[in-house]
């Protein structure tokens, strides 16, 4: 019989590391959770591993280990980034600069583009162009890249990015300046944007390949630390990492495409909740996953999380496949505030872990959400995370006070109003992205999860009219959870902008084959091996005259059967489509996919009885629209049978999360141990 | 002083925009144009049924007042009980039904709820063609409102539930793209049942009144809150001068002359002085000057206060009849957003007189230059592109103004070169920050852009226009002045000719190019108080020349050479 085998998947977040752990022969999840340590995360991580290791884990029984990374995020954040230089085509080295030409706020004149991540004085011109049909009307100054390269190792540049007009499909001059930079400069890496993004639209591929360069040293150096710390643990399966659209990345390509990993995180969560609601039968869902100052949200559609081509990382545009997460500024520690004209607001200021909210005796003053909570009796009003971290309710309500007082209201009105208004801002989120794709949010589920998420569920869904929540087991370590069901995958892309015709047709069919087979041998470098590998073909395509492309899977070689999946795919996402008006070829797509992961597989059984769970009962604040203070029925999460039924008014407690059901709400414990909300009264 | 429920005021607020949020995500989603697709050429509002703006979705700040003037003289010209349920009405006209400009057709539905109005919805998009002489409809030559295309007074395009498909097929037919029109149209209208239908949800689910309350609130507190930052402004009179380059046509500038007058937290914007009409078609309505005149005030006031009918109470706009500001039937007002720029200049100019040092903004360029380019593609399909070219803003007290950005009433993007090249018989030469371009200053105003586009064959028309080259934008507190804008036409056997701003429709012939550098921001505080080192970072990113440095900051360069 096989050895017993681990995989680990890891998270690493602002405040904690999470590890989750899975026995895969018996399915059995274990959770791990460590404090961060931001000037070196692979420490936490190295400390994770410890503790499943002192669990009785043998480290050569891990066979596979991926992991979430903020890393790369939090160089851009922090402008932590290498010292880059950039080469590009004479008369265009000001395009990171002008960006769009657009400000951040139509108003308020001392918000700026934040500065490019090359000083103008490292964006160097060289003499080259092709024009958009590949005449090459300037050959390469193959002297100047030279002068170039002088000049960096001049200023102590560590990166190197080229981005050459055209790039996308006449590479020819990046790979030469490419080939002269890497004996010019032999050690330091050279990002091409030939390379990183072959997309049109210089501006957006130059963000991003420049963005690319100026992470590649540190991304390297923390994930060769990584290794190290992994391997001197007596772990022999290689570090994964998670890339923006929730697939998972060897060493090797997350090192040359750090810029890749710009979602890592909530890529991971949004993966992981995919699979979670598809198992329990919700393919639609929308994900919402609260932590302490902000609130992701974001679609899952026919089991797939919704990505975006194009976003932007502290104020950069990155142009690569990621989850298409919407962030708003109202997590547990945003802070309740009023205006000196009289209006009441919730964040977008954090009290942050510290000093936190007030109930929590960390220091905060300042009341946040998670105190109009603890007021409410929603957040266990004597401790938190199974008692082991004591809260003081009684602050808490002291801080309400004081903002009720300025707004003429009782405490209990203004606990309630903080809640409904920090709701009403995570339900715009909600409905904006909803409506953005033309979803009716009725056939939806909400999948809950982060420390905050459950807490505020059942609000948010009668706010936004979805009927049904579902809580997956841990909500806290949900994003950990996630990479151990993440595959393998990675995007290839070639631009090519063409007005569709037989012969085009022919021409695009043959560019997504070459990217089929460059797929191929990426996912051969990959150790996948042949009967895990898939493809899919997506062409972007738009009518002419149009600027927005849209995504058509094609796995057709008829153009007449595309065109009709063309159709089919503007009636879902704009509504209808226009038969009488040519159509033209933008990119030419193939996504590559190593089916690694292990499927979801059913929990052990639980044989505690619904009783067994009852830890008593609590007043609790429902809302004045749902009744004000009622007494509520407090369950212990981890005894709750599979099928157990509940009727709110209720309170489901676990060690990192409070649900919370209304007297209009019902929950159920399915096969996975998800918890199942129901709203009672459709009308409501 | 009316007590305001602040709970249900931000709540209901919230649910509000949600609905804007979803009018306006609904028509960006399923319109066809690039305009209202791509460039958010567009913007949602909600009115109660006084017609009252209560809050409004917007990108692009010259839309500010477009929904609004649309039903404000709705409500005028019509009386409620003479509109039904399932009535729609469609308009774009400034002299008729307080429009914006042709191109900007609204949609105003009335919302009824147990067959009273209690609210209208309305949007507005700008349709990129609505007829008339000229390709696009709006042009700075152009002398008569009738040669914008066609006008359109408040009429009922859809009613008591049915759309008129003649009036629909009539408006389309009068433009250069009908089938385009009907798509935008359409969706427009069904883009405001939608809100219309969330707007009866929220009222049925929350109750009529309770919504009504928090929407009054709303008002109480954005008037609340205008007044307060009024207030701590000091009482008094501020002047200040901005001028056009010419008057749509080669002719004499256009003074704009404002009188601000602060008086215990009621503000007088008037323009008592200003120049009479222009003969082109840089004349503003009376809706647009609000928007403009809403731009500054904004910027100055309260940079993030709600858009609704409280923030307009405390302010008067005085525009004399005849004057480029208010201009006497059938005046052109196609391209009204170059004066728009200059009334935010003078707002701002004003405004630094009486503001704190820290929230003084120097001008920016303040244009909306426009360069077009018409032709035939290799399909030999004809192709207009046109551009908008931002330039450089103007500093604050602690920072560097921003290089190469829109500003005021403008806020569109640009067109990627790799796009443009695709699409068209063109090449983009250099897009890039002029040298020398910044106003010095202690804090220096942003670099302007040189954008220099080629043609690859003969016989590409362009035309362009920018403000600027005689009015560049001045500097504040001993700031120096932005660059001034300029023109260059290189032909193909290199000969370069020095233009005026001001090209009509020059036929390009295969190798020749257009060359626009657009204004810089102006600079802020004296010159001498800039620190060597910024200078010579300056000199070292290239933004300005050793030669400049040496002439505006002489201290600077003079310690430098000491040490």
């Amino acid at each position: 019989m096989a050895q017993k085998q681990f995989r680990v998947g890891v998270d690493v977040g602002g405040t904690f590391t999470d590890l989750s752990l899975i026995d895969e022969d018996t399915g059995e999840v274990y959770n791990f959770k460590t404090p961060s340590t931001p000037h070196d995360p692979s420490e936490a991580i190295e400390n994770g591993l410890k503790q499943v290791i002192a669990a009785g884990v043998d480290p050569a029984t891990i066979a596979h280990f991926g992991h979430g990374t903020t890393v790369a995020t939090n160089m851009i954040i922090e402008r932590k980034g290498t010292l880059t230089g950039l080469i590009t085509t004479k008369g265009f080295r000001d395009t990171l600069e002008i960006a769009r030409q657009q400000r951040p706020h139509l108003y308020d004149y001392s918000i700026h583009r934040p500065a490019p991540l090359v000083e103008r004085w490292l964006r160097l011109e060289i003499a080259e162009r092709f024009t958009a049909d590949g005449d090459e009307i300037i050959p390469l100054d193959e002297d100047a890249v030279r002068a170039a390269a002088a000049k960096f190792r001049e200023a102590g540049v560590a990166a190197v990015a080229v981005c050459f007009v055209h790039a996308y499909r006449f590479d020819g001059h990046e790979k030469r300046a490419g080939e002269i930079l890497q004996q010019e400069l032999p050690n330091v890496p050279i990002s091409l944007s030939s390379d990183v993004q072959p997309e049109f639209r210089e501006f957006e591929r130059f963000s991003t390949t420049v963005m690319n360069s100026y992470l590649t040293p540190k991304m390297a150096g923390y994930l060769d630390r990584l290794m190290r710390r992994t391997q001197a643990l007596g772990i022999r399966a290689v570090p994964h990492t998670v890339h923006s659209n929730g697939g998972l990345m060897s060493m090797d390509t997350a090192k040359a495409y750090p810029v890749r990993t710009c979602l890592s995180g909530p890529a991971a969560g949004v993966v992981g909740s995919a699979q979670v609601t598809l198992a329990a039968g919700f393919p639609n869902a929308v994900t919402f996953d609260v932590g302490g100052t902000s609130t992701d949200v974001s679609l899952i559609l026919n089991g797939r999380g919704a990505y975006t081509p194009l976003r932007e990382v502290a104020g950069y545009p990155v142009r690569c496949p990621m989850v298409d997460v919407h962030v708003i500024g109202a997590g547990g520690g945003s802070i309740a505030w009023v205006d000196d004209a009289g209006a009441l607001k919730a964040g977008p200021h954090s009290a942050g872990a510290v000093p936190g909210p007030v109930g929590y005796m960390l220091g905060g003053t300042e009341p946040t959400i998670t105190d109009a909570n603890l007021h409410m009796g929603r957040l266990n009003p004597v401790a938190l995370l199974n008692g082991a971290m004591p809260v003081d309710q009684a602050a808490a309500k002291g801080a309400i006070a004081d903002i009720a007082a300025k707004i003429g209201a009782s405490a209990d009105e203004t606990a309630d109003g903080i809640l409904r208004i920090a709701v009403a801002n995570m339900a715009r989120a909600i409905r904006s992205i909803s409506v953005e794709r033309g979803c009716d949010l009725k056939d939806f589920a909400l999948v809950a999860f982060g420390g905050a998420g459950p807490l505020h569920a059942t609000f948010v869904a009668d706010e936004v009219g979805i009927p049904t929540v579902l809580v997956p087991e841990a909500p806290g370590t949900m994003c950990a959870r996630g990479v151990l069901l993440s595959d393998v995958s990675r995007s290839f892309v070639k631009s090519h902008v063409i007005a569709l015709s037989e012969e085009s047709w022919g021409e695009v069919l043959k560019e997504a084959a070459r990217l089929t087979a460059e797929a191929e041998e990426w996912l051969v470098s990959e150790g996948v091996p042949d009967q895990l590998r898939q493809y899919i073909r997506v062409i972007e395509a738009r009518y002419i005259g149009q600027n927005f492309e849209v995504r058509v899977e094609a796995d057709t070689d008829d153009k007449e059967a595309f065109i009709r999946a063309f159709y089919h795919v503007n009636d879902d996402v704009y509504g209808y489509h226009v038969e009488d008006r040519d159509i033209e070829i933008v990119n030419a797509r193939v996504e590559a996919i190593g089916k690694i992961a292990n499927p979801l597989e059913e929990p052990p059984v639980v044989t505690s009885t619904v009783e067994d769970a009852t830890l008593g009962t609590r007043s609790v604040h429902m809302g004045d629209d749902n009744g004000g203070w009622t007494e509520a029925v407090v369950f212990d999460r981890a005894r709750l049978p599979v099928d157990a039924t509940i009727s709110g008014p209720a309170i489901i407690e676990e060690l990192t999360a409070t649900t919370v059901l209304p007297a209009t709400w019902t929950a159920r414990v399915d096969n996975w141990r998800n918890i199942i909300l129901t709203r009672k009264r459709l009308d409501a | 002083m009316t007590e305001i429920n602040a709970i249900d005021m931000e709540v209901f607020n919230n649910r509000l925009l949600s609905i804007t949020d979803e009018v306006m995500n609904t028509l960006i989603r399923s319109s066809f144009s690039t305009n209202i697709k791509e460039r958010k050429d567009a913007s949602v509002a909600i009115f109660d049924k006084k017609g009252r703006l209560i809050c409004q979705a917007l990108y692009i700040p010259m839309l500010l007042s477009g929904v609004m003037g649309g039903v404000e003289t709705l409500l005028k010209t019509r009386k409620l009980e003479d509109i039904r349920e399932g009535d729609v009405f469609i308009c774009n006209d400034v002299y008729l039904a307080g429009g914006s400009h042709n191109n900007d057709i609204a949609i105003i539905t009335p919302v009824f709820i147990d067959d009273k109005i209690e609210y209208f919805i309305g949007n507005i998009g700008h349709h990129s063609d609505v007829g008339g002489v000229i390709p696009g409809s709006t042009d700075h030559i152009l002398t008569s409102v009738f040669a914008e295309g066609i006008r359109i007074p408040h009429v009922r395009i859809v009613r008591e539930g049915q759309l008129d498909e003649d009036l629909l097929y009539m408006i389309a037919h009068n433009t250069r793209d009908p089938m385009e029109r009907i798509l935008d149209l359409k969706v427009q209208i069904a883009a405001n049942s939608q809100g219309a239908e969330s707007l009866r949800k929220l009222s049925s689910g929350h109750g009529l009144a309770r919504v009504q309350k928090s929407m009054a609130d709303l008002l109480t507190y954005t008037e609340r809150r205008m007044r307060q930052r009024l207030q701590e402004l000091p009482n008094g009179e501020y002047r200040s001068i901005a001028w056009t380059d010419d008057e749509g046509v080669p002719g004499p500038r256009k003074k704009i002359c404002l009188t601000v007058r602060i008086l215990d937290g009621d503000l007088t914007l008037d323009f008592e002085g200003t120049d009479t009409q222009a003969k082109g078609a840089i004349n503003m309505g009376q809706y647009p000057l609000l928007a403009a005149a809403f731009c500054g005030i904004n910027m100055m006031v309260d940079p993030s206060i709600p858009a609704n009918f409280g923030m307009f109470q405390p302010v008067r706009i005085n525009a004399p009849v005849g004057t480029i500001l208010n201009p006497k039937f059938p005046a052109a007002i196609g391209n009204r957003e170059y004066t728009a720029q200059r009334v935010v200049r003078a707002i701002t100019l004003a405004f630094a007189q009486v503001l704190p040092r820290d929230r003084a903004v120097a001008p920016s360029a303040d244009i909306n230059t426009g360069m077009a380019f018409y032709g035939m593609r290799k399909s030999g399909e004809p192709f207009v592109y046109v551009e908008t070219v931002a330039g450089g803003v103007g500093a604050t007290l602690h920072k560097d103004g921003m290089h190469g950005t829109q500003v005021g009433t403008t806020n569109t993007s640009n067109t990627p070169a790799e796009s443009l090249e695709i699409e068209f018989p063109l090449i983009v030469r250099e897009y890039g920050l002029a040298t020398d371009t910044v106003g010095p200053g202690r804090t220096q105003g942003g670099a302007a852009i040189i954008r220099d586009i080629g043609s690859l064959v003969d016989g590409v028309s362009v035309s362009t226009k920018a403000d600027g080259k005689k009015s560049p934008a001045p500097g504040i507190f001993g700031g120096g002045d932005g660059g001034r804008s300029s023109l260059e036409y290189h032909r193909a056997d290199g000969e370069v000719e020095e233009l005026e701003m001001f090209v009509v429709d020059r036929i390009m012939a295969k190798g020749d190019a257009v060359r626009l550098i657009s204004p810089g921001g102006a600079g802020f505080g004296p010159p001498e108080e800039r620190s060597r080192t910024e200078v010579n970072c300056s000199v070292r990113d290239g933004f300005i020349s050793r030669g400049f440095a040496d002439e505006h900051y002489p201290e600077s360069a003079s310690r430098a050479a000491a040490q």
